[in-house]
């Protein structure tokens, strides 16, 4: 297991790498000179030579690569290009927060639909009540996000005012100005989330009650409940499991376009605005970050499907 | 991990080796399932507007007038945009490249990656070793997020936006082909085929992808559904086709500034993009009862 | 206005230009430029000088001046517009309008100006020029302390001057390059020492605002801090201090308890929210979460909508700038190699009458209508109505670019593109939040003249390094900060200009998008001109050649637009030109 265990974070670690390289070198190839966007206003001859050798742009871009790992070695993931040259680590430490606000009160959110949702339509299959929540699901997973998320800020910002059209504040400054500014958000990110989950919670609870254990325990003169309860969700949770790791694609990549409707500056946001801007430090750090959360994500998602399924060993 | 819904480890009981039996159980399964018969008819609407759309649009889609932000009417029936151009054309010329780019992209995604699959699984070693990895590293990552940061590295414009959604498609492709060849290869009828020495290329594509095909194709009906969220959504960002071109997320985002003064812009194109991917993912659903694959994650 | 009110315009104005440029005190005495504050005339007389006196600078202050004033607390939610994150607040980096109007209320310089245009001490309590101009001696305020609590001494100063001619710290280096030597006279008291005299180096150098150079930073807050937290929370010793800045999140600034002046500021707390996007700046100060308006100008779909809206106070005046097609003259079919010629020969080039027919197709009343729902002016210059004395308002008649689609279509018939037959399609770069603008221009050019343009939206970075460079074909883009003849022409349309082609490959392209000998010569002249009818003919002299020979096709002159809700009481005498003061800003 440990062994096992070792293997597959080096191949994390490596996968990073591997990433972390291909988007260092493949930004360097593409039109758009940061220095030159951001000395269009003022910018003298020395000045602009002051700042392309101060961002090592002057140095070969391979010389460039091996710098920037060495300080990323470090924990320095570099400055932002732009404006006050704030420290990645910092743009990205201020954004984690909102975008992990965000997923978490989604993740929240779906679930509290979904489950119940998902054992209801299990338990009454083929009754109107399973067509209806396999309908609204499919409606869910139709739905682009962004779309969505238009439609809530017309509806409940715009026009019924009930909840802030845009804008993110942290939780430092109470609780409720938080959500609040979340709710909509989290509505719009966790929506295909909370349909996928739905399905699959369905799916596998069917499959389970199908079993030959669950027979024995009907046989055992146990009630429907206790079965349903004892034996048939703990059973159907563990493919549910995955979707823990599935959860961290499906927000995440939510995240990135919603963010932008709702003007929140998280990872998504970051990771997009660096990309239009040029600004390659940013990109860097913010794709290291979002990698490391699938990598990881995927990771765990192995290891605990197999603390929960027996049948699975490593070696 | 993938948005896709397929996992392909759960595949291998789909082989199917008898197309006509297959046919008939089409037939007769669609017989009871209304979200297929809605989403077939749904779709066919689309794919009918999507080639009759230089016929049935009542305006150039581009043509812009003085009549700017007018409601649905007789002369409009969904309204006309920001810049007096008619809306109902617009989402109509629309249809054909939302439907044109989720259609190519899978077909390249599905061809390039089925292909690498084929290749890794049936000839395994180093080859397999170095595909997988590539495969596994991107299997890592969202396709979408995949889409974006290719994007970025291309460009925006039509070509790339196929080349980056192609390309962030083929790994769902490669490895249900990578699985299916694995567990075939064992099967007697390769060996058969082996033994009565066809040539390796004959045997994949002769023997082993018809065989594949059941989940090859249920995963590539999901993905059209996916490809076609993935468009709307680069065009959304600004990341997508030129500007000039309208796509469904490029409607989108254009009345974005105007929804509060004009509801149309907002509602109407998103509910065009809902219709045509409900329909497919309803599809979808049905093909993956008909071929028995099992939805996993 | 009154026959009154024109009259003392006028005289103003005159009196405000009545100088020999090459007299380097601009004929002010030397007790004129002293003083704790500058009068009206002086200040006047300078701002014509460092090219920065507008018409609008004259026109009355908004009504209102004598509002009754709210009572002073409570705190002001504002929106920045067009703008996801306010990147920087640190002075020696700062390169945009909307984020100068933020530290205007938190950093000070030894200058500022006030809506009244007169200059006055911020920082400095009273100055002396010597008699040959090259040395201004300040007496610098005593008690004043910086936001963190440090006393602000003549060594501020001399470190913000260290820091700020620096290249690599700031990138306002070049505008102390006249500045030979500054000294420490003792805690309170500094020396200018000057290569040359220059007598604008009050309102230019020395401006907290739009000086920059100058705008008083402090040592210890930035040992502390860092330069990029620094950026973030910049601690100076103005009327407000930021108490928390979060980039896309927002500014929050205080009233800080010990500023100089005791009556100010009115309010307690101001809060400055960036807000991208129309739709959420509209929705945000209807229903009152925002109640002020400032950074970039608000997109035009709204300006209508928010002067219907009784709770909002929407003020709308001729902003200075122009927005223009440009053309590469070094792309075909629209190649010119040499401007130099007289107007009947060009006409005879191919190249030039390909130009000239797509700024004569561009229909500049239906492009403001549809594009800018009717708040902008057509513009046929870079000249434009705020500059007020110096707009031409025949040009819009008289000029070969006026719009005549007959006389376009003939022209590309000419040059062999019948009915836009054979033309090659051209690409158009536009910015994204410009991409409607760019739709319409290719819809007029196609109506007109059945040419295809593509709009092909850019971001800024890459927009900037491929104008520079000439490497484009058409692109859509100008200024929006042309106070003065010398922005718009200097910095425009001269062959040396900033704009004009810088990183060219100056082999392939001896010059840029435009050049002309007249021009150049014109614009030279004007700038050492005093006389202001007789600058008036030189300008305008120029203005019509880059019109007539097609410099580029202008577009518009863009509207300035203020919009706050009606319990913001913003007293004309904060209302400066491009800032937002809200020293004096109350509440009712």
């Amino acid at each position: 297991m440990s062994g096992y265990l070792l293997r597959r974070l080096i191949g994390t670690v490596l996968v990073m790498w591997a990433v972390a390289t291909l988007v260092f070198f493949m930004l360097r190839l593409v039109p758009g000179d940061p220095v030159a966007a951001m000395l269009a206003d003022a910018g003298s001859a020395e000045a602009e030579a002051a700042l392309r050798t101060k961002f090592g742009f002057d140095k070969p871009v391979f010389m460039q690569y091996l710098y920037w790992l060495g300080n990323m070695f470090q924990g320095d993931f570099g400055n932002s290009l732009y404006g006050n040259n704030q420290p990645v680590r910092t743009i990205l430490a201020e954004a984690l927060p909102r975008t992990l606000s965000l997923a978490g009160i989604a993740f929240v959110i779906a679930i509290v639909i979904a489950v119940p949702a998902g054992i209801l339509s299990a338990t009454r299959r083929n009754t109107p009540v399973d067509t209806g929540v396999s309908f609204v699901a499919f409606l869910g997973l139709s739905m682009p996000d962004f779309w969505l998320a238009i439609m809530l800020i017309i509806v409940f910002a715009a026009n019924l005012q009930w909840l802030p059209a845009i804008g993110y504040v942290p939780l430092s400054e109470g609780f409720w100005p938080w959500l609040e500014h979340l709710i909509l958000p989290a509505i719009a990110v966790g929506t295909a989330f909370s349909a996928i989950i739905a399905r699959m919670i369905r799916s596998s609870l069917l499959e389970v009650l199908k079993a030959d254990y669950m027979r024995t325990a009907a046989a055992k003169g146990l009630t429907p409940r206790m079965i349903m309860w004892s034996h048939a969700l703990p059973n159907a949770m563990i493919p549910v499991i995955t979707v823990v790791g599935i959860a961290f694609a499906l927000l995440i990549s939510g995240a990135v376009v919603v963010e932008n409707v709702f003007s929140i500056k998280g990872l998504g946001r970051v990771l997009i605005n660096g990309i239009l801007n040029r600004d390659y430090p940013v990109v860097q750090g913010a794709v290291l970050v979002v990698s490391a959360f699938f990598v990881f994500s995927n990771l765990l998602v192995d290891l605990l499907y197999g603390v929960l399924d027996p049948r699975i060993r490593y070696s | 991990m993938s948005d896709s819904l397929i996992s392909p480890d759960d595949t291998a009981t789909a082989a199917d080796p008898m197309p006509t039996r297959r046919r008939s159980r089409l037939r007769a399964s669609l017989a009871n399932d209304r979200k297929a018969q809605f989403g077939l008819v749904v779709l066919g609407l689309f794919l009918f507007g999507m080639v009759f759309a230089p016929w049935l649009s009542p305006y150039d889609p581009n043509a812009m007038t003085m009549d700017m932000m007018s409601g649905p009417s007789l002369g409009h029936p969904l309204g006309t945009d920001d810049l007096g151009r008619d809306l109902l054309s617009r989402i109509l010329h629309g249809t054909q490249i939302s439907l044109f780019i989720g259609i190519s992209t899978v077909l390249i995604a599905l061809v390039i990656g089925v292909a690498l699959g084929l290749i890794a699984g049936y000839s395994g070693g180093w080859i397999d070793l170095v595909i997988m990895r590539y495969i596994d590293l991107q299997w890592a990552f969202p396709n979408f997020i995949i889409a974006v940061y290719l994007v970025a590295v291309f460009g925006t414009g039509l070509v790339n936006v196929i080349v980056a959604i192609s390309l962030a498609f083929i790994d769902d492709f490669a490895r249900v082909a990578r699985s299916m060849t694995l567990s075939l290869r064992q099967e007697q009828f390769v060996d058969a085929a082996r033994t009565m020495g066809f040539s390796n290329a004959r045997i994949l594509f002769r023997h082993i992808l018809p065989s594949a095909m059941a989940p090859i194709i249920v995963q590539g009906t999901v993905s059209v559904s996916y490809a076609i969220l993935g468009e709307a959504t680069l065009s959304f960002l600004g990341l997508g086709v030129e500007a000039t071109t309208p796509t469904w997320g490029l409607i989108l985002a254009d009345g974005r500034g105007f929804i509060s003064q004009a509801w149309w812009l907002g509602v109407f194109p998103g509910l065009a993009i809902m219709l045509v991917v409900l329909s497919i993912n309803f599809i979808g659903d049905w093909l993956r009862d008909v071929f028995d694959v099992r939805e996993s994650l | 206005m009154t026959d009154d009110e024109k009259k003392r315009l006028r005289a103003e104005w005159t009196a405000a230009h009545d100088f020999d440029p090459r007299d380097p005190m601009l004929g002010l005495e030397r007790r004129e430029l002293c003083g704790p504050r500058m009068s009206r005339r002086a200040t006047l007389r300078l701002l014509a000088a460092s090219g920065a006196l507008t018409a609008a600078h004259l026109m009355p202050g908004p009504v209102g001046r004598a509002m009754a004033q709210g009572t002073p607390g409570g705190t002001l939610t504002c929106g920045w517009a067009g703008v996801a994150e306010i990147t920087t607040l640190d002075p020696a980096q700062i390169g945009q309008v909307l984020q100068f109007q933020v530290t205007s209320n938190v950093l000070s310089g030894l200058m500022h100006i006030n809506a009244d245009l007169i200059a006055e001490g911020d920082l400095a309590e009273s100055w002396e020029v010597s008699e040959d101009g090259l040395t201004y001696t300040f007496k610098l305020r005593e008690g004043v302390t910086f936001h963190n609590g440090d006393p602000f001494t003549a060594d501020d100063v001399l470190f913000t001057y260290e820091r700020s001619s620096n290249p690599e710290k700031s990138i306002h280096s070049s505008v102390l390059a006249n500045v030979a030597n500054l000294e420490k006279l003792n805690d309170h008291e500094v020396r200018f020492t000057l290569k040359q005299p220059q007598a604008s180096f009050l309102t230019k150098t020395l401006e907290r605002a739009s000086g920059r150079a100058m705008t008083i930073v402090s040592r210890g807050a930035l040992e502390e801090m860092g330069v990029s937290q620094y950026g973030l929370t910049p601690v100076g010793t103005g009327p407000f201090r930021i108490t928390e800045h979060q980039l896309g999140q927002g500014v929050v600034m205080e009233k800080f308890d010990n500023f100089y002046d005791p009556e100010r500021p009115k309010l307690d707390k101001v809060i400055i929210k960036p807000v991208d996007g129309a739709e959420p700046l509209a929705a945000a100060i209807e229903a009152g979460d925002i109640q002020y308006i400032g950074g970039n100008p608000i997109a035009a779909q709204l300006i209508d909508r928010f002067k219907q809206n009784p709770d909002l106070v929407t003020d709308v005046k001729p902003g200075p700038g122009f927005q223009s097609l440009w053309l590469n003259p070094w792309v075909e079919p629209m190649r010119v190699e040499n401007f130099d010629k007289p107007l009947e020969e060009l006409k005879q080039e191919k190249g030039f009458q390909v130009r000239l027919a797509i700024a004569k197709a561009l229909n500049r009343d239906l492009y403001v209508q549809q594009a800018r729902f009717g708040y902008s002016y057509p513009a046929h210059g870079t000249i434009n109505p705020a500059m007020g004395f110096y707009f031409e308002d025949d040009l819009s008649e008289t000029s070969e670019q006026a719009f005549d689609a007959a006389g376009a279509q003939a022209l590309l018939t000419e040059a062999g593109y019948p009915g836009g037959e054979g033309f090659p399609e051209l690409e158009l770069m536009v910015r994204p939040s410009e991409k409607r603008d760019g739709l319409v221009i290719a819809n007029i050019l196609n109506q007109v003249l059945g040419i295809t343009v593509k709009p092909v939206t850019t971001e800024f970075s890459v927009q900037i390094e491929r104008f520079t460079a000439m490497d484009f074909q058409l692109r859509l883009g100008g200024s929006g900060g042309d106070y003065d003849p010398d922005d718009a022409l200097v910095d425009w349309m001269m062959t040396e200009s900033k704009f004009n082609g810088r990183t060219r490959d100056t082999d392939e392209m001896p010059f840029g998008f435009f050049s002309e000998a007249e021009v150049d010569r014109l614009v030279e002249e004007q700038s050492v001109t005093a006389d202001p009818d007789a600058r008036r003919d030189l300008v305008q002299k120029a203005n019509r050649i880059t019109s007539d020979k097609v410099a580029c096709g202008f577009l518009y002159h863009p509207v300035d637009v203020q919009v706050r809700h009606k319990s913001v009481n913003f007293p004309a005498v904060s209302r400066i030109p491009g800032l937002n003061d809200l020293d004096r800003v109350t509440l009712s």
